[in-house]
C-alpha cells in the first residue's frame, strides 16, 4: 500500500470563541486503527465530525484517496461517501425510531445503489447474521432493541457499503462491560476480514490500548501521537494516583 | 451496630403483560462507614434496590422482605416518619444529575435551600453551601455558587448533587451510577470525592454501579447482580481476584484491561425468569441440574456467598 487511507495536514477548527484544535496532522493506513483520546470537550468528536464533513474545518487538508475532502463539492462528496462512514456514541438516537430494523439496515444500499428494499435485504443478509443479529430482530423498532443490538445493526449498515475508513465516536461508552467486549471484538474481526481502517474516539485508556495501534492525544487543542506503550506511559503519569483503576 | 440489613427483599411490578421481577431474594448488611457496591449490568435490578431502601419506588411496585435501618423497619414506616429520614439520615445521589437540579436556581442556592428550609438565615445557609462546594472540589466556590447548573460540566454537576446529599451528614448515602457518562478524568475525581466522604463523615455508602473500576477502587464489599438476583457477594478484593461465580468471572474477564473476552448471549428478560439458574444459557460450566433447579445463595456469612451449583473454589 503506497498511500494512507486518510491523511490530515495542519487541520484546524475554531468557533467564534477560539480554537477547538489547530495544526493536527496524522495518517491512517489501511487495516490500522488510530485512536483519538482526550477529556470531554477536548475536541475529539469535532475532529471526527470534520473528517466526516459533518462540520467544515477552518483550515488544513483532509486527503482521502488522493483527493482533498475539506474542499470537495457536494456531488463528489456523495460519490465518495460510501467509503467513509461513522458510528455514533448513543445507540438510542442512531437509528430512525419510525423505521423497522429491516428498513434501517437496507437503507444505505438503497440510497447508494438505487435498488429496492427486497434486493438490498438479500444483499445485506449475510452481513446481518455476521454481526450476530437474527431474522426475528428485523421486524423490530429501535426501542425494542438493546444498545448492543443497535450498535450491531449500525455496523451492518456501515459495512454493507464496504467502507475503507470508519470513524467510531465512543461506540461502546454507553454499553455494559460484557456488551462492550462483544461489540469491540466484532469490530476487530470485521477489520481483519475487510481490511477497514478505524479512527477510534474514546476517553477510556484501557479501550484505547486494546483497539489502537497509535493514539493521538488531544489536549488544549494540540495533538500528540503515541504508540501503544508510550500512550500507556503517559496515562500512568497523568492519571495516577487519582485514577480509579 | 449494623446500620442497614436487607433481608429477602423482593420487588416486582405488575404490568398488563405479566409481572416484572426486578429484584429477587436480596439480602446484605452494612456496618457504619462501610462501602458496599451493588454491581451489575443494565436491567440487573440494582437501582430498584436503592429506590426500595429510600422508599422512592412508584406505588405500583410490590415489595416484600425486610429493610432494617438503624433499628427501624423501613418497609412499614409511616410516610411522614420516612419523609423525616429521607434526605437527613438516608440520602440519595441520583442517577441523572442534570435532571435533578433546578435549572433556574443558582448552584449555591441548590444546596442552601436545604438549610433555609431547616430555619437557617440566608447568609448562614449560603456560607454553608460554599463550604460544601469546597468539600467536593468545586472551586472557586464563590464563583461557582453564583453560576447556574448549565454552566457546569457533567462531572461538576455530579459533584454538586453529591454535595447536596452530604449536606445533612447522612448516615447512609446511596449513590446511583455516579460515574455514568463521565470521562476518565471526571470519574477519577468523583471516586476521590466519594472516598473522602466516607473518611470525613464516617457515612456508609451504597454504591450502585456498572463501573467495575469504580467498584474495585471504592468498595469494601461487592454484591454482583444478575437478572435481579445477587449471584455472588463478598469482600471486594476477593470478587476481583478470586471470583467464584462463572458470571462474575466472565464480567471481570470482559474488562478491557483483563483481555476483553466477550460473553455471548444476553441476560434473561425479567418477565420470563427461567426455572433453574438464570445464567445457565450463557454458562460454560453448566450441567443438567442447572436448568432445573434454582441454586440457593450458599452463604458462608451474611455478606459472603455464591448462588451457583458449580462454583469455583476460593
Amino acid at each position: 500500500m503506497s498511500s494512507p487511507v486518510l491523511q490530515l495536514t495542519g487541520l484546524s477548527k475554531s468557533y467564534g470563541h477560539g480554537d477547538i484544535f489547530s495544526g493536527i496532522s496524522f495518517e491512517v493506513w489501511s487495516g490500522k486503527t488510530v485512536g483519538l483520546f482526550g477529556q470531554s470537550g477536548s475536541g475529539k468528536s469535532t475532529l471526527g465530525r470534520c473528517i466526516m464533513r459533518l462540520e467544515a474545518p477552518s483550515s488544513g487538508y483532509i486527503t482521502m484517496q488522493g483527493m482533498d475532502l475539506a474542499r470537495m463539492g457536494l456531488r463528489k462528496l456523495r460519490e465518495l461517501r460510501p467509503s467513509f462512514q461513522m458510528i455514533f456514541q448513543h445507540p438510542e438516537v442512531s437509528l430512525n425510531p419510525r423505521m423497522t430494523l429491516a428498513e434501517s439496515v437496507a437503507e444505505p444500499l438503497m440510497v447508494h445503489k438505487g435498488i429496492g428494499i427486497d434486493e438490498a435485504l438479500k444483499e445485506i443478509r449475510p452481513l446481518i447474521s455476521r454481526v450476530g443479529l437474527r431474522d426475528e430482530h428485523l421486524a423490530r423498532y429501535p426501542h425494542q432493541l438493546s444498545g448492543g443490538e443497535v450498535q450491531r445493526a449500525v455496523l451492518s449498515r456501515i459495512f454493507s457499503l464496504q467502507p475503507k475508513l470508519v470513524v467510531a465516536d465512543e461506540p461502546t461508552s454507553m454499553l455494559d462491560v460484557s456488551v462492550q467486549a462483544q461489540v469491540l471484538r466484532l469490530m476487530q474481526d470485521l477489520q481483519k476480514e475487510t481490511g477497514v481502517s478505524y479512527l477510534f474516539i474514546s476517553h477510556d485508556p484501557d479501550v484505547m490500548s486494546v483497539m489502537c495501534d497509535q493514539v493521538l492525544w488531544l489536549d488544549h487543542g494540540n495533538g500528540v501521537m503515541y504508540d501503544r506503550t508510550a500512550f500507556l506511559d503517559r496515562v500512568k503519569t497523568e492519571y495516577n494516583p487519582v485514577a480509579p483503576a | 451496630m449494623t446500620l442497614l440489613t436487607v433481608q429477602d427483599l423482593n420487588v416486582h411490578f405488575p404490568t398488563g403483560e405479566g409481572s416484572v421481577h426486578a429484584s429477587r431474594d436480596i439480602s446484605f448488611s452494612m456496618e457504619p462507614g462501610e462501602v458496599l457496591g451493588l454491581v451489575g449490568e443494565t436491567g440487573s435490578g440494582k437501582s430498584v434496590i436503592g429506590q426500595a431502601i429510600i422508599r422512592l419506588l412508584p406505588t405500583s411496585a410490590k415489595i416484600t422482605g425486610q429493610i432494617r435501618f438503624d433499628g427501624q423497619e423501613l418497609t412499614i414506616l409511616p410516610d411522614h416518619t420516612m419523609h423525616a429520614l429521607r434526605g437527613r439520615s438516608i440520602s440519595l445521589v441520583p442517577q441523572n444529575p442534570s435532571g435533578s437540579l433546578d435549572p433556574l436556581v443558582r448552584n449555591g442556592m441548590q444546596i442552601a435551600e436545604i438549610f433555609i428550609e431547616r430555619g437557617a438565615t440566608k447568609n448562614m445557609a449560603w456560607e454553608k453551601a460554599r463550604d460544601l462546594l469546597v468539600a467536593v472540589g468545586l472551586v472557586p466556590s464563590d464563583q461557582i455558587a453564583k453560576e447556574y447548573p448549565h454552566e457546569l460540566s457533567g462531572g461538576m454537576r455530579q459533584r454538586l448533587t453529591t454535595s447536596i446529599a452530604i449536606a445533612e451528614h447522612s448516615r447512609l448515602i446511596i449513590a446511583d451510577e455516579p460515574t455514568k457518562g463521565l470521562d476518565y478524568h471526571a470519574r477519577a475525581t468523583t471516586a476521590r470525592v466519594l472516598s473522602d466522604i466516607r473518611t470525613r463523615e464516617n457515612a456508609s455508602l451504597l454504591l450502585i454501579t456498572h463501573d467495575l473500576y469504580l467498584a474495585e477502587h471504592l468498595c469494601d464489599w461487592i454484591a454482583v447482580l444478575y437478572a435481579g438476583e445477587i449471584i455472588e457477594i463478598g469482600p471486594a478484593h476477593q470478587i476481583f481476584t478470586q471470583p467464584r461465580h462463572p458470571y462474575t468471572k466472565a464480567l471481570i474477564g470482559a474488562m478491557p484491561k483483563n483481555g476483553l473476552v466477550p460473553l455471548d448471549g444476553q441476560s434473561p428478560s425479567l418477565m420470563a425468569i427461567p426455572d433453574g439458574c438464570c445464567f445457565t444459557d450463557r454458562c460454560s460450566c453448566h450441567s443438567e441440574i442447572c436448568s432445573k433447579e434454582r441454586p440457593d445463595l450458599i452463604q458462608e456469612s451474611l455478606n459472603g456467598g455464591v448462588r451457583c451449583h458449580h462454583p469455583f473454589s476460593s
